[in-house]
């Protein structure tokens, strides 16, 4: 009995060191997959790529965003698109979807907005694919996906 | 709910194998140590605060923090049935290593251009260099040890980060374009190949240093750090058959020249030629190894102590011994899922240096664990380097919990980034 109770406990701790292993795998595990199954559902129909460099850029800014039926860019929260560039306006422009199309109007921001280098003014303007927005200190290309 | 579960059932594992620990203990050597209880009793109160902080606050991946403390359980239990003094000391030096940890993970997170002070760092490491140079003394072959008051430490230790920090500066920070004006070594220093020459200069300076101290070991594991770096960022074949001819080159002269290594390499060879004298360490960690089995001899049944040093560099033997086979491989299981950790850290930061810097720590801690690991099951010649937060050890417990608190740092910040977005 003075034998069998050490070794029990010896096999018990290994036992654990690997439940614990096990654990961790499985919650690495699922955190993946979470993660994973978050960027299938907004599998999106188009989407905005950074053009600049990001090391030119003092601010975070992501590679691409991918766009929804309304979105909102600016630096406020209620936007869609946050972004913490200071020569972006709170609610800087909109990019929608109407059937199939997307559109981009500008929303009363300081510096204007530029599609193709033109300005958007008080219009409300189609979006093709390939077609380069400039806002703030940022340009994106916009890239419809089939 | 489901995921409530996980999240306090890591906690409850480190737990339960620090009470396990302690029966065991107690059982196998018949007496109950008051000292024991109390200790690891105090190191899962510390690890269970620090952890309860990374959850209830927004610090960033919790899962670093997880296996650091199962490591470091496992350490203390195995110090503790060695010596309570050295358990002691290590459980003192997790807990300052834990709050360094979420110290440094705050200022790496809030303090911004850290890739802008490079030459801070190179004259940093430098001068830790310097230091230990005139006013060091050795340890077990080495000459890196530097008092400082009442404590001792090994500068090197440091200097592991501020390397890293360094190389990821030295290749990812943006070129500035050439100016008219500008020193011609300005001018050389913004294309690739002076950046690639800027590395493998700092690298081989702290390497000269390194080897001049005769810490071989640590040495191996700039290196490795270093062509780590040049292989991601480098981009250049030259430098990599540079760096081949130049480590068979001082390899060939450690082998021909230094006793030390030729001592390291007989042994390695050849352990049961003279196995009372050169060969009595690593043939002890081998017999240590054998005698555990697959579950090993219990904990505070086994006889460790015929092994010398194995508080420090052969503790991963005595846990074999004393852990079994099983147990070993848990611990290297622990230290893969950490590295892993800080891979993915490093991709899914979307910050260049950031990126360079997690890679660099988990290569670091990768290569360090291998080294060590390596060296007492007599895989590759035996170099004296700790093994991360199971080795008894201030120095290597508080620095290696520095890195780790950049890596949080840096999860931090991309959790924070994917939130507001």
């Amino acid at each position: 009995m003075q034998n069998i109770l050490p070794k029990i406990l010896t096999y018990l701790f290994v036992i654990v060191v690997y439940a614990f292993i096990y654990t961790i795998i499985r919650m690495i595990f699922l955190d993946i997959r979470t993660m994973s199954r978050k960027k299938n559902i907004t599998k999106a129909d188009g989407y905005l790529k950074l053009m600049n460099l990001k090391t030119d850029l003092d601010f975070d800014v992501k590679e691409s965003y991918e766009l929804e039926r309304d979105n909102l860019i600016g630096r406020s929260n209620k936007c869609g698109i946050r972004i913490a560039d200071r020569a972006l306006s709170s609610v800087h422009c909109r990019i929608f979807k109407a059937e199939d199309t997307f559109f981009i109007e500008d929303s009363g921001s300081a510096n204007g907005t530029l599609l193709n280098g033109e300005s958007v003014a008080d219009e409300v303007v189609e979006l093709i694919d390939g077609d380069k927005i400039s806002i703030g200190s940022m340009m994106f290309l916009f890239v419809k996906s089939e | 709910m489901k995921n409530d579960n996980y999240i306090v059932r890591p906690l409850i594992c480190i737990l339960a194998v620090a009470l396990l620990g302690g029966v065991l203990i107690s059982i196998n050597t018949g007496a109950v140590n008051p000292d024991t209880t109390m200790l690891l009793g105090g190191m899962c109160l510390t690890l269970a605060v620090v952890y309860a902080l990374l959850r209830f606050f927004p610090l960033g991946d919790h899962y670093i923090f997880m296996i650091t403390s199962m490591l470091g359980v496992i350490g203390v239990i195995m110090l503790l049935r060695l010596q309570t003094g050295h358990g002691q000391k290590q459980v003192i030096w997790f807990s300052v290593g834990a709050g360094l940890f979420l110290v440094t993970s705050l200022v790496y997170r809030f303090v911004k251009h850290w890739n802008k002070l490079n030459k801070l760092y190179v004259a940093g490491g430098i001068m830790l260099f310097m230091a230990t140079a005139l006013f060091g003394y050795s340890s077990g072959g080495a000459k890196s040890w530097l008092r400082l008051g009442g404590f001792s430490f090994q500068p090197s230790e440091l200097v592991k980060i501020l390397f890293i920090l360094t190389l990821a500066g030295v290749f990812t920070n943006e070129y500035k374009k050439p100016m008219e004006n500008d020193h011609k070594i300005k001018t050389f220093y913004n294309t690739k190949l002076g950046r690639n020459c800027a590395a493998t200069f700092v690298a081989y300076l702290f390497l000269l240093f390194l080897l001049l101290q005769r810490d071989w070991g640590t040495a191996v594991l700039f290196f490795a750090v270093y062509i780590a770096f040049m292989a991601v960022y480098g981009e250049d074949k030259r430098f990599l058959i540079l760096n081949g001819v130049a480590a068979v080159f001082v390899s060939i002269i450690g082998i021909k020249f230094m006793s030390h290594i030729q001592v390291r390499i007989a042994t390695w060879l050849r352990p049961f030629d003279d196995i009372a004298g050169k060969g009595y360490q690593i043939t002890q960690s081998l017999f240590a190894i054998g005698e555990g089995g697959f579950t090993g001899r219990g904990i505070g049944a086994g006889s460790p102590y015929y092994i010398p040093e194995v508080h420090s560099d052969f503790i991963f033997s005595a846990i074999c011994e004393e852990m079994g086979i099983l147990g070993g491989l848990a611990v290297i299981m622990l230290y893969f899922v950490l590295v892993y950790r800080a891979f993915k850290i490093s991709l899914s930061t979307n910050n260049d240096f950031n990126k360079a810097v997690a890679m660099g720590i988990g290569v670091m801690l990768g290569v360090q664990t291998f080294i060590i690991i390596g060296g007492v099951i007599k895989f590759i010649p035996l170099t004296g380097i700790t093994l991360p937060f199971i080795s008894y050890g201030g120095s290597s417990m508080v620095t290696t919990f520095l890195a780790l608190g950049i890596l949080q740092g840096i999860s931090a910040r991309r959790r924070e980034i994917e939130d507001e977005i």
